[in-house]
């Protein structure tokens, strides 16, 4: 590490001393006999006992110890520590399935505490320290987290039965992918067409400077106009279109459905989309483009040779950002009938069954994840390589 | 004088045009939203009623602004206090933790965010302001961190030479010097979390989504349209004034 006497990681130690508070303090699962009726909360000295709850704090403590010299072995040590935590968490979850469910009555289920969601993001944030400190690259941070999902999936699949999540999955297991893949398609179809619409845009305010100051001015409205609103004034206007142009109402268009969801999605990835189209393609050294010209490089050919590739990081980052923004977006639209795991959210808050809820929003919350991630690390790749050619853009 | 008088109300007006209109619109359209029936009875000429009238709309546009207003509140004290507590020598140590967090605490959706708090927060009022503070502080604290680690170290180095204490920097130098780039935040903050609320209405919370969740419920497209034009407004009026503050 930085100096030879290496002072306490106090960020380790809080959250290690958090985690434990929480795993002493906190109902770790609750037992509910149906899906309506609200569980019974235990904590975790209540499921297995006192001495064995203070023991599962002993590995919290150890690295909070380990924390006091933070050199090279130890971080190491505290993230395996914390890495066999993470993958310790949904075993917990199957013993106190046995030891709470009763078999006889199928209908019981478990439903996660305050504590294990609590355990899980400190220890995420442990995690995200200690690979911060051991400088770990952004692919060995990856891999750190298979284990991790290979353990959750294995335990899901055999042991879990009873939770809660796993028997809201359980009933509607076709639904839950079918919605999946209609989210995907939405939020497919919505970053393809603005990626087709912004570039367009972006290239064709490069040329009129009048059309920049409109493009902007309409698109930045746009996305200040909160989601819900939008999608609910767009539903007048189609429904009175489908109303009087049939052939719309056979293409399927109607005020509710996909047609004013991905029309809304599209507007708002606009913004985001010509904006970093716009900034790459002005971000391009002149030099180069003067350099490709002089070598008789023709019009198209120095655009699609040379700027384009040389822009292509900054747009893929307002990729990123649409994709993001396109997949929170596409729950909303769950409200307007046009379906998606938004629709699971708003059906469980609608029946007050917070597992179906979270059915909607975890695979959600994956796919931001997942697509930030993807899309970050397709722009750094491709940032890292323009580097060598002379003047990368930004 | 009187002249003058004038002369600089006229310049204020001129100043702050864009709030003022919408935010006129605003309150006329809650006012007088029963004068336009003949124009939603055009919408929607099937149902009984047009008019939205559970609740008052300046009664629902109050609460929205409510929760908005008290989750921002505290949104702003507890991440510009956490920005500036990690930018110390004491808490330097927590910075790459938190200013990772605000990064990568973005990717949530509110949506899903809103939605993992009911379960844990339970229906109504409460767990909506929670939600959106807690969404809220991500983007203020991203920006604050961002103004203040973005000042010039030599514009600090000679702050010190002036003789000023560390207090001193932090009151007259740092946070000015930052304050375009975390009311920028602010901003973001705001506008995200005036739509976020509308959602609460799904979750139990009355104010101005109210018409448009129950107008979808009812397939009252009248109901959806006067709630969306509201909303639309108030984020307008309320972005119009950041734009106005932005240096």
């Amino acid at each position: 590490m930085r100096s030879d006497s290496p002072s306490p990681n106090r960020v380790l130690l809080v959250l290690m001393l958090a985690a434990c508070a929480a795993w002493l303090g906190l109902a770790s699962v609750s037992v509910a006999p149906n899906r309506i009726v609200p569980g019974t909360a235990y904590l975790a000295a209540e499921a297995v006992g006192w001495p064995l709850a203070l023991a599962g704090c002993l590995p919290m403590l150890a690295v909070a110890g380990l924390a006091w010299r933070p050199d090279e072995r130890s971080l190491r040590l505290s993230l395996a520590v914390v890495l066999g935590l993470m993958m310790w968490l949904p075993l917990w979850l199957a013993i106190n399935a046995m030891l709470l469910i009763d078999p006889d009555m199928p209908q019981s289920r478990l439903g996660i505490g305050p504590a294990v969601w609590l355990l899980l993001f400190l220890l995420a944030l442990a995690l995200i320290e200690l690979r911060t400190r051991l400088a770990l690259s952004r692919l060995a941070g990856w891999g750190l987290v298979v284990p991790i999902l290979v353990t959750w999936a294995l335990c899901l699949a055999w042991w879990l039965a009873p939770l809660a999540l796993v028997r809201e999955y359980q009933a509607r297991s076709a639904q839950f992918l079918a919605a999946i893949g209609h989210h995907l398609a939405l939020v497919g179809a919505a970053v393809g067409a603005s990626l087709v619409l912004g570039v367009a845009l972006a290239l064709a305010m490069r040329r009129h400077e009048r059309l920049e100051r409109l493009g902007f001015g309409v698109l930045n409205f746009l996305q200040t106009i909160p989601s819900l609103a939008l999608f609910g004034l767009l539903l007048a206007p189609l429904a009175w279109l489908s109303a009087n142009q049939p052939w719309l109402a056979a293409l399927g268009v109607s005020g509710i459905g996909w047609a004013p969801a991905l029309l809304a999605l599209i507007a708002y990835s606009l913004l985001p989309m010509v904006r970093n189209t716009f900034v790459a393609l002005e971000g391009v050294d002149p030099g180069v483009i003067e350099a490709a010209r002089g070598m008789g490089m023709s019009r198209s050919q120095v655009f699609l040779q040379v700027r384009l590739p040389l822009a292509l990081p900054v747009l893929l980052e307002g990729v990123r950002i649409t994709t993001v923004q396109a997949i929170g977006l596409a729950a909303v639209a769950a409200l307007i009938g046009a379906g998606g795991l938004g629709t699971f959210i708003f059906q469980g808050l609608g029946q007050a069954a917070m597992d179906m809820v979270l059915l909607g929003a975890l695979p959600i919350l994956a796919m931001a994840l997942i697509a930030d991630a993807l899309l970050g690390a397709l722009a750094s790749r491709l940032r890292d390589g323009s580097l060598t050619s002379p003047g990368g853009a930004r | 004088m009187r002249g003058w008088k004038r002369g600089v109300m006229i310049a204020v007006m001129r100043e702050w045009r864009a709030p003022l209109v919408w935010g006129g619109l605003l309150i006329a359209f809650c006012l007088a939203m029963g004068e336009l029936e003949p124009f939603y009875r055009l919408i929607e000429p099937d149902s009984r009623r047009v008019i939205y009238d559970r609740a008052d709309f300046l009664t629902l546009l109050w609460r929205h602004l409510t929760v908005v207003g008290i989750a921002s509140f505290f949104a702003i004290m507890i991440g510009v206090t956490a920005a500036v507590l990690v930018t110390r020598p004491a808490g330097r140590d927590f910075l790459p933790l938190v200013a990772q967090l605000a990064s990568m605490g973005q990717t949530f959706p509110p949506v899903a965010v809103l939605a993992l708090a009911v379960p844990v927060l339970g229906f109504g009022g409460v767990p909506i302001v929670v939600a959106l503070l807690l969404y809220g502080l991500l983007p203020i604290v991203r920006n604050t961190l961002a103004g203040l680690e973005g000042i010039d170290a030599s514009v600090l180095e000679s702050a010190r030479g002036m003789g000023m204490g560390r207090m001193q920097i932090l009151a007259q130098v740092e946070l000015p010097l930052a304050f375009p780039v975390i009311l920028a935040g602010i901003r973001t903050s705001v506008t995200v979390n005036i739509a976020t609320a509308a959602l609460g209405a799904t979750v139990g919370a009355s104010n101005l989504g109210d018409p448009i969740i129950s107008g979808i419920v009812n397939a009252n497209t009248a109901y959806v349209v006067q709630g969306a034009l509201l909303i639309g407004l108030l984020a307008l009026t309320v972005d119009s004034l950041f734009a106005r503050l932005q240096p």
